[in-house]
């Protein structure tokens, strides 16, 4: 009898250990139908589709409020007013236009996010493709190269919006969240010059027409002379020199040529075109209605931003009547045949029957490089957010001016740079002018403006004070905007706050 | 297989009834109190089984047993239980005292049992005894004002529709749901599916002291519920119980008729613009009275009925409980579309193998069928139809001048039976449609079928070592499925293809158990040692799918078989899966009962934690001192029991979700490319991964002390403090991290509180009663939310989503939160003299009649900055009495049950559509200097956002007091149905919710589930009137 409690006893201790000895693999599931960050990137596509996250957010507008860089640039420098329906439609923008950023308030928070999304998405991939085994070659060293160029992108707008950062280039281990501190603007551009310098060897020369928007070679070498001409040293024009006039010679490898015609350099028909270097495409293919968070959609909103509120005529659709372009822009242009190209005489549209609503700020003369066109409106998803409107952000025309301001900064071959000056002016009919930086610099805002470029020119050229101080910029402070506060706070401290904004 | 096996156990069940009977004795007797009087109507039972006689006028009995040693059980309420062997048939006199304390009975402790006198933790049970003749809808409610800590606040008056449980205040602000333990098996989705006569006991583990051998489960608190096993009475009985109902509404709101909504329109729209040309209804007084559409939703009849039978017994080997129950509810709100069947069978046994092994099981099983209605939501519920349409519209349309215009013969318009055409309102907007005719086109149906089971052995190979092996599932499959025909509503609300959909969905949850106790008493210590292994898993999986067009036109005929085009043939699924693996161990000590010691420690490994966290431990440890235990407490008729309780633990809720730890990769993050501008799919993680995600923690203290005073006067007080961190949100990192944090153990809150339970009871003569009564008063407060977060954000009303609650660091957890408004400018003086610093007026849109807000932050203008803390949904006391009494045959039982100190806010009326209807209060609105200080002034343009910001006007007090139960009942005589072959024959009444005092005007007070104390248009409770019967054999 006793024998047989002892029996089961033992099966009974024996069916536990079985259970006691398999905990282990027990509690460590997978779970299924989810792609996980660990397992995803393990093949082409889905490194592609990695790589892609990362252009993505070229395209960003909206990230943390609108940001988008060519309208909010064209505010912040003497092109353009902030505009919008009044002084608190877009107060970050107001500020900006006024210079009159507290840590709180400014468009710094979006622009911080939005570059910082794109290096975390860009460091991660790099991170994938190094482990990743069954990548071929090419994919690798192209993919790898665009990775790159894209942070390095990312850290110039940094750089330059914000001066001291921090330098993150890699995924950041959990331990290292709340402790990084900012780097030197020369930390920051050594590390962009070092990712451009490895990148554009990886990348193609030219683009085909299915994959137009992805880096080519001439994109990445233009963007790493734009970085060392910015830089101010003139040490580094060498090289700048050789890389422009690779992209800007006749014949060059990648195609390039200027547009004959100027306006058609902006017509939304001519994407990718001949002059166009460095281009962040849009459509309305996602369709995309969201607006708690635009930047999933693929549209410029910066093309809704600068229509005419509420208009109602011929060729332009509707906008919200954002940076209304200053009069004083107006008159620089006024006499120049860019000038049709460049700004929508509202003045001139009402007299031939259309009707806007004046909005903030207004002038009467609004932004056309990439208006919102009623051809072009979107009919799928909410047309505000899915304007197909691509921008260039950098196109031979820079390039060209770019050069012949490098040649004039160190005094080398004037004959090109004349050439290159006149090639500019003569494509809209204008003679020839002394190969000054004045003049170079002249040429930029007409030829440039609206662009984006403007406000950063200002600042490198030391002009910012005489041209904006009456609006309200002033010498070391409003160069950069405000470190986020968030960041300030988040970080206990160790993020620092940027000079004359405490 | 495991049907098979019960279906053999429940084969030797119905052997071993039948045991022979032998040698019968037949024994005579007088039951006398103390005193010497005699007892009438006292129980005489013979053990363990339901044959029983009862005393005479005389307090004489007679009965025949069935051997010698046969105990009979002699009991009486509010007397001490006594027990008689017998021996011989020599008559024997037997002496019934009053009850000294409750404190002798067993109460569930999680793995075993305790006796209730030298408990440490904080439990309340409510026994069999409690809930028999006392019908609740689900077994959930028979909780509602029995126990003190409990706050119960019905989900629904829809038949099926569950409670929102929370045991010491909501613990978290993510997953407050209590464990639910049947029979040792972890159930999820409720007890609902319990059939009430099943249960023996239910317990709830209030304190962290008595939760922690749940560990990592047992942060918002256990509730263990134990079905019945059945008696070694060596005779089956046969239990048959049923009640039918009717219910109703309780209360009307009292609406605006036709002439008074359109004379109001009136008003409003001419306060918006005195220039108006003509008024939109020219001659309010020709729509007469107009439709009562409340009358058209409610049923002031429906239908409830229960069924429940039960057969029970066993002898020495073995004991059996089986059951069947049906259960068929209609509701009162849309009758054909609110209805709840189920129905239950249950199948328990255990079998003495040899002396040391014994094997048992229990195996429920429960079908579900029902319809459903929203039940508080203003987006088409409805009620909040009813309520907020116009009374002009009729519920069909019967003059042929209309129902031929082109609206209704050019449209799939709704017709009723006799295919007149439901009523299409030309006033109102958004959701609000005829209802009755919305509800035609809702078709729609649930169903669920639940098992739920375990089977043990346990060995005993020496006395007091037990070891036990349980395995338990809970297997379900549930779905639901749902047609939409073709069907023209108004303008905005048409379909123009049919849609179908049909889901189901698996769940099955198993556990094994195994544990070693060992019992052992060494002069006065007492010792009780359980280790314990436990691992489970929980998984399912839905699979769905819908098609649209498919050619028919109701639900009956619909079907996911016709073929469809592929764009409108749609499949989905998903599916879950986590797994808990433990071990548990508790030392429960007591020194001659006198000092008493419990401590637990359990570690729990869950799926559901990061790798960095992967196990937690659990330790709780609990004191108690029986101070009239000790010989120098005085002797003395006042206090005759007392014990002093204390205990510390911590428990955790692992109620976060699977796989949360893990960073995902989504898609959507797209970029064009190509000339002809192709979309690319990019593919980017969601968020940082968090490999030190884990439970969220409780730590609660309780003191307590339990009394008796005068032998029939009984005290339980608790005081706790619970504080709960680690809750789970998102973690805030630095925007240069580039990507959103993951979600992380942030957040803090605390409940406070004291509860009381008092117990009474008395004979006098032949008339006995007992009164319970309990009392909690309970404070939540938000203690952290993250270093970036000031507060949360809650519910929202209107389309426009107005805040209505929030969750704020230093409030109560989902707290009201909107505008003060300090009465209604009574003229224009009032408002010009409303300036702030800069002698601007604050409200410059304001006119009198216009609510006058209070410029909280001082910055001399209304804004959203203005808004605070307005109130609290939740109770700051809860409470509930029992009264049982009986005299004779008769028996009377009363529930009666509260809340005080919360709010409810009102959103009834679509505020933001001028053309909803009012109740009448707004007859008295504001109309000229002096008229009101409290509705502001109608009009369609509202300037002032009288009615679009949240403010304080529309909170109510919420507390109630309600007649919860009360019921009459008549036993027959034990001698006069023993002649029909019965043991018990009981007739009964009873009305459930027969009156509620509240101020609150809406329906109900008692707003749970998603919506708490956000009223928008509530499905009620019923006021219900039942009759029953119960019958042994």
């Amino acid at each position: 009898m006793k024998n047989k409690y002892i029996k089961c006893t033992i099966a009974i201790v024996a069916i536990m250990q079985i259970f006691v000895s398999c905990k282990k693999d027990f509690l460590e599931l997978t779970p299924k139908g989810t792609a996980l960050e660990d397992n995803f990137y393990k093949n082409e596509t889905e490194v592609m589709q990695g790589i892609i996250s990362v252009y993505d957010v070229m395209q960003w507008g909206t990230t943390g409020g609108y940001t988008m860089k060519m309208p909010l640039l064209s505010a912040a420098s003497d092109d353009t007013w902030a505009g919008g329906s009044n002084a608190s439609d877009q107060p970050n923008w107001v500020a900006f236009d006024n210079f009159n950023m507290d840590s709180r308030i400014g468009p710094q928070g979006g622009l911080w996010n939005k570059n910082f999304t794109g290096i975390n998405r860009a460091n991660l991939i790099l991170s994938k493709i190094e482990n990743a085994t069954t990548l071929s070659v090419p994919f690798k060293t192209r993919v790898t190269a665009e990775a790159k160029f894209l942070r390095a992108y990312f850290y110039f707008d940094l750089v330059r919006l914000f001066g001291r950062v921090p330098l993150i280039i890699t995924v950041l281990p959990t331990a290292d969240l709340y402790n990084q501190a900012q780097s030197t603007p020369a930390q920051i551009y050594a590390q962009i010059e070092k990712d451009l310098r490895e990148a554009y060897p990886g990348l193609p020369p030219t683009i085909s027409a299915t994959e137009k928007g992805r880096i080519s070679m001439g994109a990445a070498k233009a963007q790493l002379g734009k970085v060392l001409l910015y830089q101010n040293d003139n040490a580094k024009l060498a090289e700048a020199i050789t890389l422009f006039e690779d992209i800007n010679k006749v014949g060059n490898v990648y195609g390039y040529n200027l547009m004959p015609v100027y306006a058609d350099i902006f017509n939304p028909a001519n994407k990718f075109n001949t002059e166009s270097i460095l281009e962040i495409p849009h459509s309305n293919n996602a369709a995309w209605g969201d607006w708690g968070w635009i930047n999933g959609g693929e549209g410029n909103v910066g093309t809704q931003f600068i229509g005419m509120d509420s208009y109602n005529g011929d060729t332009y659709s509707s906008g919200w009547g954002f940076c209304p372009v200053t009069l004083d822009l107006v008159n620089a242009l006024k006499t120049d045949p860019r000038f049709s190209a460049t700004i929508i005489d509202g003045t001139a549209l009402k007299a031939g029957g259309a009707t806007y609503n004046a909005r903030y700020q207004n002038t009467d003369y609004f932004i056309k490089k990439y208006a919102p066109l009623k051809a072009y409106r979107s009919a799928s998803g909410v047309a505000e957010q899915n304007w197909p409107i691509n921008e260039i952000e950098i196109r031979l025309a820079d390039t060209y001016l770019m050069q012949a301001e490098a040649l004039v900064k160190t005094g080398t071959n004037p004959t090109r740079a004349k050439e290159l000056l006149d090639a500019v002016r003569g494509r809209v009919g204008l003679g020839s002018i002394a190969v000054t930086l004045d003049n170079i610099y002249n040429e930029r805002r007409l030829e440039l403006a609206t662009e984006g470029h403007r406000f950063f020119d200002l600042v490198r050229t030391g002009k910012a004070v005489t041209v904006l101080g009456t609006v309200g910029f002033k010498a070391n402070k409003s160069e950069y905007l405000p470190i986020p506060q968030t960041e300030i706070d988040i970080t206990k401290g160790i993020i620092k706050q940027n000079p004359g904004y405490n | 297989m495991k049907g098979k096996s019960t279906f053999i156990l429940l084969l030797f069940s119905m052997l071993f009834s039948l045991s022979v009977r032998a040698q019968e004795i037949d024994v005579s007797g007088k039951v006398t109190s103390k005193d010497g009087l005699p007892i009438p109507g006292v129980s005489v039972l013979i053990q363990g089984t339901k044959i029983g006689v009862a005393t005479n006028q005389n307090g004489e009995f007679r009965i025949k047993v069935p051997k010698a040693g046969t105990v009979l059980v002699f009991s009486q309420i509010g007397m001490a239980t006594q027990t008689f062997a017998i021996n011989s048939n020599e008559p024997i006199n037997v002496v019934l005292t009053d009850t000294e304390n409750e404190l002798e009975q067993v109460v569930v402790v999680g793995y075993g049992t305790q006796k209730k006198s030298i408990v440490t933790g904080a439990i309340s049970q409510v026994k069999a005894s409690d809930l028999e003749n006392m019908p609740v809808m689900r077994i959930e409610q028979s909780l509602q004002g029995r126990t003190a800590g409990l706050t119960i606040t019905t989900s629904s008056g829809q038949p099926g529709d569950g409670a929102t449980l929370r045991i010491r205040g909501t613990t978290s602000i993510n997953n407050s749901d209590a464990l639910y333990i049947v029979d040792g098996v972890q159930v999820g989705g409720g007890i609902d599916y319990l059939n009430q006569s099943d249960i023996e006991s239910i317990e709830v583990l209030k304190d962290a002291a008595s939760a922690a051998i749940y560990g990592a489960r047992a942060a918002n608190g256990v509730v263990i519920v134990t079905t019945k096993k059945g008696t070694r009475s060596g005779k089956m009985s046969v239990n048959y119980n049923t009640y039918l109902g009717t219910q109703a509404p309780a209360r009307k709101l009292d609406l605006l008729n036709a002439t008074q909504y359109a004379t109001l329109y009136n008003e409003a729209e001419f306060a918006a613009n005195p220039n108006v040309a003509a008024p939109r209804f020219p001659n309010p007084s020709q729509y007469g009275v107009g439709t009562d559409w409340q009358s058209a939703i409610f049923n002031n009849s429906a239908k409830i009925q229960n069924h429940e039978l039960s057969l029970s017994g066993g002898g020495e080997k073995s004991i059996y409980y089986s059951s069947f129950g049906y259960f068929d509810q209609d509701g009162i709100v849309a009758s054909d579309n609110s209805q709840y069947k189920r129905f239950t069978a249950r199948f328990n046994s255990e079998h003495q193998i040899t002396k040391a092994i014994k094997f048992g099981q229990t195996i429920g099983y429960t079908r579900t069928n029902s319809v459903g209605v929203s039940t508080n939501t203003e987006y088409g519920s409805p009620l909040n139809r009813a309520i907020n349409i116009d009374p002009l519209t009729p519920i069909v349309e019967t003059d042929p001048a209309k129902y031929n215009l082109p609206l209704y013969t050019g449209n799939p318009v709704v017709r009723n039976s006799q295919g007149l055409p439901y009523g299409i309102s030309s006033y109102a907007q958004s959701e609000i449609l005829n209802p009755i005719a919305a509800l035609a086109v809702a078709q729609g149906k649930g169903w669920s079928d639940k098992v739920v089971g375990n089977a043990f052995v346990e060995v005993e190979p020496i006395k007091g070592l037990k070891i036990r092996s349980q395995g338990g599932v809970d297997l379900a499959f549930w779905g639901n499925e749902g047609f939409t025909p073709i069907y023209f509503l108004n303008s905005i609300n048409q379909t123009t293809i049919t849609s179908y959909n049909r889901n189901s969905n698996r769940g099955l949850f198993w556990s094994l158990e195994n544990t070693i106790s060992y019992n052992k008493a060494i002069e006065k210590h007492n010792f009780t040692v359980l280790l314990g292994y436990s691992a489970q898993k929980n998984k399912g999986e839905t699979n769905g799918g819908s098609k649209d067009g498919i050619p028919v036109n109701n639900l009956k005929d619909a079907s996911l078989q016709f073929p469809v085009s592929r764009t409108n043939d749609v499949f989905y699924g998903g599916e879950y899966l986590n797994t808990l693996n433990s071990m548990f161990a508790r030392l429960t000590y007591d020194y001659n009962e006198k000092y008493l010691f419990t401590g637990i420690v359990r570690r729990d490994g869950s799926s559901r934690f990061g790798p960095n966290n992967k196990y937690g431990y659990f330790p709780s440890g609990s004191v108690g001192w029986i101070a009239s235990k000790e010989s120098f407490f005085p002797q003395n008729k006042v206090v005759t029991f007392l014990k002093f309780r204390g205990s510390y633990g911590i428990t955790g809720n692992d109620n976060i979700g699977d796989f949360r730890y893990l960073s995902t990769v989504s898609g959507g993050r797209n970029y064009t490319l190509g000339t002809s501008a192709g979309l690319n799919n990019g593919v980017s993680p969601d968020a940082l991964s968090n490999p030190d995600l884990r439970w969220e923690e409780t730590s609660s203290t309780d003191i307590g002390l339990d009394a008796t005073l005068f032998g029939n006067f009984t005290i339980t007080a608790d005081w706790y403090h619970k504080k709960t961190s680690g809750m789970l949100l998102q973690i805030a990192v630095p925007g240069y991290v580039g990507n959103s944090g993951p979600i992380g153990n942030i957040a803090d809150l605390s409940n406070k509180g004291f509860e009381l339970e008092l117990g009474y009871n008395k004979r006098i003569g032949e008339f006995s009663f007992k009164v319970a009564a309990n009392g909690s008063f309970l404070t939540n407060n938000i203690d952290f939310l993250g270093d970036d977060k000031e507060f949360l954000g809650g519910q929202t009303v209107t389309p426009q989503g107005l805040e209505v609650t929030r969750t704020v660091i230093g409030h109560a957890i989902g707290s009201f939160y909107g505008y003060r408004s300090n009465g209604l400018f009574q003229n224009q003086a009032e408002i010009n003299n409303y300036k702030n610093a800069g002698g601007a007026l604050v409200q410059p849109n304001a006119k009198p009649g216009d609510i006058k807000f209070i410029d909280l932050n001082g910055d001399g203008l209304i804004s959203d900055n203005d808004r605070e803390i307005i109130g609290d949904p939740t109770p700051d006391f809860t409470y509930g009495f029992t009264i049982n009494a009986a005299y004779k045959g008769f028996d009377f039982v009363m529930l009666g049950q509260g809340v005080a100190g919360n709010q409810v806010f009102n959103a009834l009326r679509r505020f933001d559509l001028p053309t909803a209807n009012y109740t009448t209060a707004i007859l008295d609105r504001w109309r000229g200097e002096g008229t009101s200080n409290v509705t502001p002034r109608l009009t369609l343009q509202d300037d002032n956002k009288n009615y679009s910001r949240v403010s304080s006007l529309f909170l109510e007090d919420g507390s109630y007091f309600r007649i919860k139960t009360l019921q009459i009942g008549y036993s027959l005589p034990t001698k006069l149905v023993s002649k029909a072959g019965l043991n018990k024959l009981r007739f009964y009444v009873m009305a459930n919710n027969l009156v509620t005092f509240t101020k609150y005007t809406g329906y109900d007070p008692e707003i749970g589930g998603g919506s708490y104390g956000v009223d928008r248009g509530f499905y009620p409770q019923a006021r219900t009137f039942f009759a029953g019967l119960n019958v042994g054999f």
